[in-house]
């Protein structure tokens, strides 16, 4: 039978011609040779390779001869294809009348296919707009962004230093500019407002490959520090949005951070912001403004940290090539400025890492979690049409007598998966777009899903890959399930089913769908112990009733560190006395914003080379923050009114920097000094650790700096309320006004709100891979349920007898369960193991759960089982109630 | 008109008796005394242009009950074929006498 097997396998190598008309002699002669050669001595696997090496001279011989021939007679041709097409008619014919007499199992097929093929285009349409479509420049594959590197932090910004140094020494570099984007504030209108602006270098424009759509871009040498021009370019939503899309734009001036600046130019939107992640990463601002005019801290002509470098890599040219490239820059510049540059250097990163990240693990997660539910339904349909071929086999078997070949009904089997692939195609395509709107709808903030996302090509092209590979899984595996059957054995066995044809493979296919069920459950169970895990970390302060707002000093206005630590205090006062405030400071960072910054800083008596000092996570507060936010003062005190720019410079240092930094010794009183700061600072007082970036951050040391004692133009205010929060807001606002009536405020929102959006990625994978899971689960029940009942109905017969002769129907009821469990157990173990390993590939989607949290691992098993048994126990019962005389006489 | 030697190989293997494809093989394996061992392909794709030729035919008839295999497909010389591979012998007993008028062949 195995010879026979093989022999048609060759066979089936050769032209259709030659099959009908010599094809069965054919497979007899190549049995008798190959049983010979066996009965001669011969190893079965040197029979098979010798007939392997004569079909592979001799059918591609006569395939030429065919086509040939075929080539020779057009009018056969055509003929030839009509009866093809005739047949693919028929075929066709044939389904639907299938389904017409079925319309329950067409409906559950549709449906269960057009599910898993909406869920999954949606999903890939989302990967394909986030991962694929992510940087919509030209040659954006060359694209890098350049990170500055000190010994004790890996990503810090470029110095304006750096940034000449590569412009001269990296060869690898087709062009380099500066990037920075920030908050600036427009005045001389009818009152105070915020825009984004990017601060950037001419030469910007030039590595994306910008250009203007009126007017002109500014060139490098108008952007330089020192001799920067008054000059704008303006992005074109801005321009719609400010001058209705006014030519005479052009010339009109705009008051940026106090500074009055001509537009020279509209920038021409090389894609519609919209459809890209984060709108585009870089042109996500109204005003592009010459870099010389960036308010820093230092005036870029140090050699602090200020910008992001983005350059473009010359063609050819590897990542590798460009950073020892960079690298031979960084040591020049070492050797020019031995004091301020030693441990120092430069390096470039993909623009696609740096934008996709951590995202990416986040999305490949989902789309394999959809995935596999995709592949549940397929495994579901294919089940379906199993069950109904080997229903249909006696009438197959009949067709197979009366000379149809096996071919006739694998493609029979395989137009009608297909005809059931183009529907539910087309539904779930429908379907997709509408679940694409669910999803953004619930997108996390940290993922940079854009507003819009089109089904573009390749997500058709994806569509259809996926449908053809649906249509293959649910025609093929059946076809393999009926080509094996004996066709005498089914013709004699009148209406008693054989048994056990196409069974092996049900139960294959079940394990499978059950198997990927635990893991998705498995995957789900996880991912809702890392948002339990997330909202139960503690955070170290309480953000319930705490108002937060941003606000920007125009630096034309604010020119000196006094101006500012008197606007700080005038308004702090004010805000103090609004009704309803219990405590308010300001702070540069608010916790969970997305602001922060880092410093490098040395204890006093430990020397340390340059680069390599210790780093901590920097923030400058005023008096009270600590009460605001209720983060507890562990020792020492709070900074007071009186640590102003005349006392002594204090710090607050919180519990890690404290024990990381003097083990076991008392801080207060310890000095340390920080590169802003040209005084030693005295520790007054040890807080408690708080989050800065998110749930998920590890301690870290923290350094608080009297935001008086070193007043910074960028800050945001905390305001601690005894009702909701908004309800002060009007009031706060008026107050900061009644100081300065020009400061334009923003990022008006409360504390919790900003700390629960954290949260927002977590619950976001939470529910999708849940409702993912849930479709799974059910899809997997409807699947075993099926194989069992359909089991019990083909074994009714048996039952019966076995009934007849004593069996007990408990003993039925258990047999047929047991076979569920069976099933069951082994889908757990693959499962769970899949689960496991998914787990430890995507670490950074979880959060505070052991991949292999065993407590998850038996929750997801035990409902699955739980389900498993109840879609026994149904078809178990009407095995164990069917009634041996009925069964027997059914014959 | 010339024919292939493994047309004519079969034209013969079929002379005395209608034969299915595997006892083919094994007659012309035999009478060339082992030195031509027919492959499956290369026999029926001979016998696939042979049957289009009409100098072989599928048989209707079948051998006695006894050593008949029910399935087995039997193949049978059509009176074209016949005249074919006496046409051939004919050549090739020509082709011989002048070898031996030549001296080439032995008597023996």
């Amino acid at each position: 039978m195995r010879n026979r097997r093989f022999a048609w396998w060759l066979v089936w190598l050769y032209p259709p011609a030659f099959r009908r008309e010599v094809g069965l002699s054919f497979v007899d002669a190549l049995d008798d040779q190959m049983r010979a050669a066996h009965a001669a001595g011969a190893s079965r696997l040197r029979t098979a390779v010798s007939a392997i090496r004569d079909t592979l001279k001799n059918a591609p011989a006569e395939w030429a001869g065919e086509l040939r021939h075929r080539s020779a007679r057009p009018h056969l041709d055509a003929q030839e294809k009509k009866t093809m097409l005739d047949m693919f008619r028929q075929d066709v014919r044939y389904a639907l009348r299938a389904w017409r007499r079925r319309p329950a199992f067409a409906l559950v097929a549709v449906m269960t296919l057009a599910l898993g093929i909406a869920a999954t285009t949606a999903m890939f349409s989302i990967v394909n707009a986030v991962l694929l479509r992510a940087i919509p420049y030209r040659d954006a594959d060359r694209l890098v962004m350049l990170w500055g590197r000190t010994q004790a932090n890996p990503q810090t910004l470029v110095s304006y230093r750096e940034y000449d140094a590569i412009r001269r020494d990296a060869r690898a570099l087709d062009a380099t500019g500066l990037w920075l984007a920030q908050s600036v504030n427009l005045t001389g209108g009818t009152q105070p407002e915020r825009v984004i602006g990017a601060f950037v270098t001419g030469s910007f424009f030039d590595v994306l490959g910008l250009t203007a759509e009126r007017g002109r871009l500014f060139r490098e040498n108008e952007s330089e520090p020192g001799s920067a021009q008054p000059v704008v370019v303006i992005t074109h939503a801005f321009w719609q949005r400010r001058f209705g899309g006014d030519p005479s734009a052009i010339g009109a001036t705009l008051t940026l951070n106090g500074t009055p600046l001509t537009v020279v130019g509209i920038l021409a939107p090389p894609f519609d912001p919209s459809t890209v992640p984060a709108g585009g990463w870089f042109l996500n601002c109204d005003a592009l403004i010459p870099v010389g005019h960036f308010p820093g801290r230092n005036d870029l002509s140090g050699n602090g940290p200020a910008l992001i470098g983005v350059a473009r890599l010359r063609p050819g040219v590897s990542l590798a090539a460009a950073n020892s490239d960079l690298d031979v820059a960084s040591k020049a510049l070492q050797k020019a400025f031995p004091t301020t540059e030693s441990g120092k250097s430069v390096n470039a990163e993909s623009v696609q890492d740096t934008i996709v990240g951590t995202s990416r693990q986040t999305l490949m997660l989902l789309l394999a979690c959809v995935g596999a539910v995709l592949l549940i339904a397929c495994v579901n349909v294919s089940n379906l049409l199993l069950a109904r071929a080997v229903d249909r086999q006696r009438e197959v078997a009949l067709r197979a007598a009366l000379g149809a070949s096996r071919f006739m009904m694998a493609r029979q089997l395989l137009v009608e998966a297909g005809l059931l692939t183009v529907v539910s195609s087309a539904l779930g395509l429908l379907a997709g777009r509408w679940s694409l709107q669910a999803i953004t709808w619930l997108r996390p903030p940290n993922v940079p899903i854009p507003d819009h996302i089109a089904m573009d090509g390749s997500v058709l092209v994806f569509a259809v890959a996926v449908s053809a590979a649906v249509a293959l899984v649910c025609g093929v595996l059946p076809a393999m399930g009926t080509s094996r059957f004996d066709l005498a054995a089914i013709l004699q066995a009148g209406f008693r089913r054989s048994t056990g044809t196409g069974g092996r493979t049900r139960e294959i296919l079940v394990v499978v769908e059950l198997a990927l069920s635990v893991a998705l459950l498995a995957t789900s169970g996880l991912l809702a112990r890392s948002l339990m895990a997330v909202q139960r970390a503690p955070i170290g302060f309480e953000p319930s009733h705490v108002l937060t707002l941003q606000l920007r000093l125009p630096p034309a206005r604010y020119g000196s560190k006094g101006d500012i630590a008197r606007f700080f205090q005038r308004a702090i006062d004010r805000i103090r006395s609004a009704p309803g405030v219990e405590s308010a400071a300001f702070v540069r960072a608010v916790p969970f914003s997305g602001n922060g910054g880092s410093t490098a800083f040395t204890v006093e008596g430990r020397p340390m080379p340059p680069g390599s000092e210790p780093q901590a996570s920097y923030h400058l507060v005023t008096p009270d923050y600590f009460r605001t936010l209720r983060i507890p003062m562990l020792r020492g005190r709070d900074f007071s009114d009186r640590d102003d720019l005349h006392a002594p410079l204090v710090a607050v240092v919180n519990d890690t920097f404290a024990r990381t930094t003097w083990p076991g010794a008392d801080p207060i009183g310890k000095r340390i000094k920080t590169a802003d700061l040209p005084d030693w600072i005295t520790i007054v007082g040890v807080a408690g650790d708080a989050k800065h970036l998110g749930p998920t951050d590890l301690p870290r040391p923290q350094l608080y700096v009297s935001h008086y004692q070193n007043p910074q133009i960028f800050s945001s205010l905390v305001v601690r309320t005894a009702a909701a929060p908004m309800s002060v807001a009007n009031d706060v606002r008026q107050a900061i006004w009644s100081v300065d009536k020009d400061q334009p405020l923003w990022a008006v929102q409360p504390l919790d709100a900003i700390v629960e959006a954290t949260e927002g990625q977590w619950r976001f994978m939470a529910v999708l891979v849940g409702v993912f899971a849930l479709v799974a689960l059910a899809l997997a029940g409807v699947g075993i349920y099926g194989v069992m009942a359909y089991s019990v109905a083909q074994r009714t017969h048996e039952i019966g007898i076995r009934l007849a002769l004593g069996a007990s129907t408990s003993r039925v009821l258990g047999g047929v369960i047991a076979r569920g469990l069976r099933l069951t157990a082994v889908a757990v173990a693959i499962g769970s193991a899949a689960a496991v390993t998914i787990a430890r590939l995507a670490r950074s989607v979880f959060f505070g759960v052991a991949p292999h949290d065993p407590s998850t691992l038996v929750a997801a098993a035990a409902l699955l089982a739980g389900i498993a048994m109840i879609a026994c126990y149904v078809p178990a019962r009407r095995a164990a109630s069917v009634d041996p005389t009925v069964a027997l006489a059914e014959e | 008109m010339t024919l292939r030697p493994i047309e004519f190989n079969i034209l013969l293997a079929l002379a005395a008796e209608e034969r299915h494809g595997y006892a083919i093989m094994q007659e012309v394996a035999r009478f060339s005394e082992g030195a031509l061992s027919l492959e499956a392909g290369t026999l029926y794709r001979a016998l696939h242009r042979m049957l289009k030729s009409g100098w072989v035919a599928e048989s209707a008839r079948r051998p006695a009950a006894d050593v008949d295999d029910e399935r087995r497909r039997y193949y049978r010389l059509t009176p074209l074929g016949r005249r074919v591979a006496a046409a051939e012998a004919e050549r090739l007993a020509r082709l011989v006498s002048a070898a031996r008028a030549h001296r080439l062949l032995s008597r023996a």
